[in-house]
């Protein structure tokens, strides 16, 4: 019982976290929650006067509402391969940030299915997938997949944080309402830490980060078909499967470091979240931006040598009417990760906390630059003299619940460090005292 | 012993496919003198939904004849024995647009839905600029189909491909899915919708339902009492051929023809061919054309005549 | 819900809004002048002693013609002063009243061997009287075949019914020859009778028949002032056999059918199973957890 005495300074030292809501967060929480209401707002307009209220047209089928599924999803997937392989590479540094990436992946595998329901026109007919589900489509691949992934992920979260529930309920210094700390007692299942059930905890775990990370890479795969199986110039591509996997970790990784540089400032977790956790995750993001950037590279160079009239045509579009986004999305998410965690001498915190914002807009954009585009250029040429129905323009119902979903993804996130803390105080805990919670040795990946 | 089976299984659906059309041929009621009455034809269409009457003379508008309609489950299994294909002549086309003119009042749909698009195409720069009308393919290899999640769009054994908007969810999936962006959504519940008082059937494609989507249905409706589809009918260049291509013939009101010769003789194609998705529907080339094809241009409202006012042809003309 | 209630609120308003349409353009109609239909009587003669008198009601209006379903039409044939009702008929969704009479004898004919036949309208509520008239002589054409070696023929012969009931051939018509198709009728020949009233064309080949590979072919003097229109109609099993071309058996690659490959749901199967049989297990492991707790319960 050697790690006692640091358990114990760790909990005491997260215990604020969960007990107290300071009043800067609950501004926060309300303003989130005023997001949320300007989203509900919108979505209710959405079902009452129809989805002529977007800016989606019969051309122009899919907008920013399947941009933000691929990206939510995108994102837990990202949170799921990182933690699980963090667990099972056994990978020391990973402690301080495992549960942020768990957190990660539930959170927004929560939201993202929202966004596809907001595409789909009639919400009362959903159970109709499962009675008359057909299985030849990528669509019914898709609810499989992701409810599969749901159930995935919520037992991989419980399971790592069950030894911290347990903590913090044989915590007694913990100053809580009475029900929540019944509800922790509950949740604990009577874990005490017998070698018995450690053995049996550390085999389940090992087992569903395994399942998680196959998981997570097949239904993201399956994702990318929904587009790649159609025979949209643009979409009908072979590379999209591991193409989406690739960039879904390499957009995840970057919100991962955002929230390790917000929970560290709001938490205070310097002692334990340090440079050098940042440089690892960047490690990882410059990685991920190679294989990024050459996937990229590869699907747009084999459209553009060819030069198939349609695929030519949809080329063309990209760097006229989208040239900024394409340059930011294609060009700078790629290269300014690379520059700057490639140079030593640039690898402060600040710095890639700016490349990890600039890769989260830039891979946003670029799935947006996937869905939109082609939609835009069918090969029939669009002859219409409606401008929406030729171009596609969001319209504040769209944005509002955009931001909706952003605000719900925070939100959740900050109820979620109130309840278990954002670090894994148990694993933490195991840490020899001699070497501190990250040390030189250790090799970055 | 096998074959004669076989002979029978044949003719049975030989009867039931022209039980079908007699019955529907037959519509008329009424008192007749019993004596002068040829009782041996008076198998009326059990198939069909009757239209309920109160007597009152009502007047319908003769360009799109609403007709008796078939149950939900029933269209979805199709005309026995049949499979249509439809011949557009391009050489004899102007964009007069009565086509999508009766389409749009027989599916009672609203301006901005049209089942079918006349688009004005140029290959390429120095080749010649014909008006292409578009209706659904109904492919023999839908991709719209294979892509629905749900079965609500479906292809029957006459080959047409229809939608039961009582079963769409509306993941506009299949409007991905079609590469001749053939299919509309409907974005609200539309005025038009509520004209057609008569109890919805995926045959008639109507009345619209909002938050799903619909497209050309090829008219079973019609077809199953023997009447052209709206636009063939309403065509008046008679630029749209229409029939069973088991049968070998297509016909547009006036004049009937082998498919297999009129394919041969006019050099016949199928638009996109390298898709793979197999149209059903084939287009003679616009060689020896009855009209300019600014002649298109007359009579067309300002906004249709917008629609065309990007493409290449009208800009080069401009300069 | 919120959905549905709005649905029905609308639909409800709409209702209310197409409903006081109506009312007021009913109002307006009843304002409007009277108007005459048009009627239009078809006659078809089938040589089997059956004749289809088809009338046509309709009113010319601005915006197009307007079919008048459920109007009540009555025929009548009639020669010199005689005067024999065939019976009624109520326009159907096409504004078309169809009499099918079987006549052997008993119409009334004049001396040429004439009748007319009337349809009228009676008129109602804003619908004033209208009525049409024809009148042909009854003909018959006959239809038989003959194959010498490779070559098949089709024969046509074509008689008219004199006052008297005696059949006399029918010289110089032209005769058109079809084989009738599910939408319309194929064209096949054309014959020009000679003085017996007969001609022959070829049978063309390569018809497409029922599945059985009848076929139909039908010879029909088409409008004719003296005639009308007449056909004859005969069976041959010169067609080839319909083939049914996607009736049962799509080709299995497809994927539009109803149901799924069997290598997909093979697939689908062992994946599910294999990852929920996981899930299972570490769900397993976690009772497992709690069962043991009650076994020893001190941690710190
Ligand atoms: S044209 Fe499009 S909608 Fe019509 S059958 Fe083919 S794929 Fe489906
Ligand atoms: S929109 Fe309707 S018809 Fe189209 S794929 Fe979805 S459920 Fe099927």
């Amino acid at each position: 019982m050697e790690n006692k005495p640091t358990r114990e300074k760790l909990l005491r030292e997260f215990a604020p976290q969960i007990e107290r809501i300071s009043a800067s967060s609950v501004l926060w929480i309300l303003f989130l929650l005023g997001v949320i209401g300007i989203g509900v707002y919108a979505f209710v307009t959405q079902v009452t006067e129809g989805h002529e209220v977007t800016g989606m047209r019969d051309n122009v089928v899919w907008g920013i509402y399947i941009v933000n599924f691929i990206f939510f999803m995108g994102m837990s997937y990202a949170g799921a391969i990182i933690s699980g392989a963090l667990h099972l590479f056994r990978t020391e540094w990973r402690k301080p940030i495992i549960r942020m990436a768990e957190y990660l992946a539930i959170i927004s595998l929560l939201i993202g299915p929202g966004y596809i329901l907001l595409c789909i026109g009639r919400l009362d007919r959903l159970p109709f997938l499962a009675v008359y589900g057909r299985i030849q489509s990528p669509i019914t691949w898709d609810v499989i997949a992701i409810s599969t992934d749901i159930f995935g992920c919520l037992i991989f979260l419980y399971l790592s944080m069950l030894r911290d529930i347990a903590n913090l309920r044989d915590f007694s210094e913990l100053k809580l309402p009475k029900w929540r700390k019944k509800l922790y007692s509950a949740l604990a299942l009577g874990y005490t830490g017998t070698p018995e059930q450690e053995k049996r905890l550390k085999r389940a775990t090992d087992i569903m980060a395994a399942m998680v990370i196959a998981i997570a890479i097949i239904v993201y795969s399956v994702l990318a078909w929904i587009f790649s199986v159609t025979l949209q110039p643009g979409w009908h591509s072979t590379i999209f499967g591991p193409y989406f996997v690739i960039a879904a970790v390499y957009s995840g990784t970057g919100v991962l470091i955002i929230t390790m540089f917000v929970f560290r400032k709001i938490y205070r977790l310097e002692e334990y979240i340090t440079r050098k956790h940042f440089v690892a995750m960047g490690v990882l993001m410059v990685v991920l931006a190679a294989l990024f950037g050459y996937f990229t590279f590869s699907d747009y160079l084999t459209k553009w040598y060819g030069s198939e009239k349609n695929d030519e045509n949809l080329i063309k579009i990209l760097f006229s009417q989208y040239y900024w986004p394409f340059i930011f999305s294609n060009y700078i998410g790629v290269l300014v990760p690379l520059l700057v965690i490639g140079i030593p001498k640039l690898r402060t915190i600040n710095n890639i906390l700016i490349s990890a914002i600039i890769v989260v807009i830039a891979l946003w954009l670029n799935r947006y630059l996937i869905v939109v585009p082609t939609l835009e250029s069918p090969y029939l040429p669009i002859q219409d003299s409606r401008p929406a129905w030729a171009y596609y323009n969001p319209t504040w119902v769209e944005y509002a619940l955009t931001a909706a979903g952003v605000a719900l993804f925070c939100l959740l996130f900050t109820l979620g460090s109130k309840f278990v803390p954002v670090m894994n105080v148990s694993e933490m805990s195991e840490i020899p005292k001699s070497k501190g919670p990250f040390t030189e040795e250790e090799s970055l990946v | 012993m096998d074959e004669s089976n076989e002979k029978k299984k044949r003719s049975r659906r030989d009867f039931l496919k022209k039980g079908l059309l007699a019955g529907a041929g037959v519509v008329a009621g009424g008192s007749l003198i019993a004596a002068y009455v040829d009782k041996s034809e008076k198998e009326s269409g059990e198939k069909v939904r009757a239209l309920t009457t109160d007597g009152q003379i009502i007047e319908v508008d003769k360009a799109v004849i609403k007709t008796p309609r078939v149950s939900i489950k029933e269209s979805h299994e199709g005309i026995p024995g049949r499979k249509f294909v439809m011949v557009i002549d391009l050489a004899k086309c102007k964009n007069a647009r009565k086509c999508v003119e009766a389409c749009q009042k027989g599916h009672h749909l609203p301006k901005s839905q049209e089942f079918m698009k006349v688009y004005l195409l140029q290959d390429s720069d120095k080749s010649a600029p014909y008006w292409f009308p578009k209706p659904c393919f109904h492919c023999d290899n839908p991709l719209c189909v294979s892509v629905c999640p749900v079965g609500a769009t479906y292809k029957r054994s006459d080959g047409i491909v229809l939608i039961d908007n009582d079963r769409c969810i509306g993941c506009k999936f299949c409007m991905t899915g079609c590469p001749y962006s053939t299919r509309v959504f409907a974005w609200k519940h539309y005025n038009e919708f509520d004209e057609d008082k008569e109890p919805y059937s995926p045959e008639a494609g109507s009345p619209g339902k909002e938050g799903t989507v619909s497209k050309c249905d090829f008219c079973p409706d019609l077809v199953r009492i023997g009447k052209l589809p709206y636009c063939a009918q309403n065509c008046p260049m008679g630029v749209i051929y229409f029939g069973d291509i088991d049968e070998d013939t297509v016909t547009n009101g006036t004049e009937t023809y082998r498919f297999s010769e009129l394919i041969r003789d006019r050099a016949g194609y199928r638009y996109l061919e390298v898709l793979g998705t197999r149209p059903t529907v084939y287009y003679l080339p616009p060689v020896e054309r009855q009209f300019p094809v600014d002649r298109g241009f007359n009579d067309l409202d300002e906004n249709v005549k917008n629609r065309y006012k990007n493409t290449p042809y009208v800009k080069s003309h401009k300069k | 819900m919120k959905d549905l209630q709005k649905i029905v609120l609308i639909i409800l308003l709409l209702a209310l809004v197409v409903g006081q349409k109506t009312v007021t353009g009913q109002e307006k109609k009843d304002t409007v002048s009277e108007i005459t239909p048009d009627l239009k009587l078809g006659y078809l003669n089938t040589s089997n002693d059956s004749i289809t008198l088809t009338a046509d009601i309709f009113v010319k209006r601005e915006t197009g013609n307007f079919a008048l379903q459920n109007a009540e039409v009555e025929f009548t044939a009639s020669a010199d002063k005689e005067n024999k009702s065939l019976g009624k008929a109520k326009a159907d969704v096409a504004g078309t009243a169809v009499l099918k009479l079987y006549v052997k004898s008993g119409l009334p004919v004049d001396k040429e061997g004439k009748t007319t036949f009337t349809v009228s309208f009676a008129g109602k509520d804003k619908y004033l009287a209208a009525s049409g008239n024809v009148a042909f002589k009854k003909a018959k054409i006959l239809v038989t075949f003959t194959k010498e070696d490779t070559i098949r023929t089709i024969h046509v012969k074509a008689v008219q019914v004199e006052a008297n009931n005696e059949q006399k051939p029918i010289k110089g018509e032209t005769v058109n020859v079809y084989v009738p198709r599910m939408l319309s009728n194929l064209k096949i020949g054309e014959v020009k009778l000679d003085d017996n009233g007969t001609g022959t064309v070829e049978y063309p080949g390569a018809l497409v028949g029922d599945s059985l590979g009848n076929i139909a072919v039908i010879a029909m003097i088409e409008e004719s002032d003296l005639y009308g229109t007449v056909k004859g109609q005969s069976t041959i099993s010169w067609g080839i056999p319909k083939q049914y071309y996607l009736a049962e058996k799509p080709s299995t690659r497809e994927l539009w059918t109803p149901i799924a490959p069997i290598w997909m749901i093979i697939t689908l199967i062992i994946m599910l199973t294999g990852v929920w049989g996981h899930y299972i297990y570490a769900v397993v492991q976690l009772i497992m957890i709690k069962r043991q707790s009650k076994q020893k319960k001190d941690y710190f």
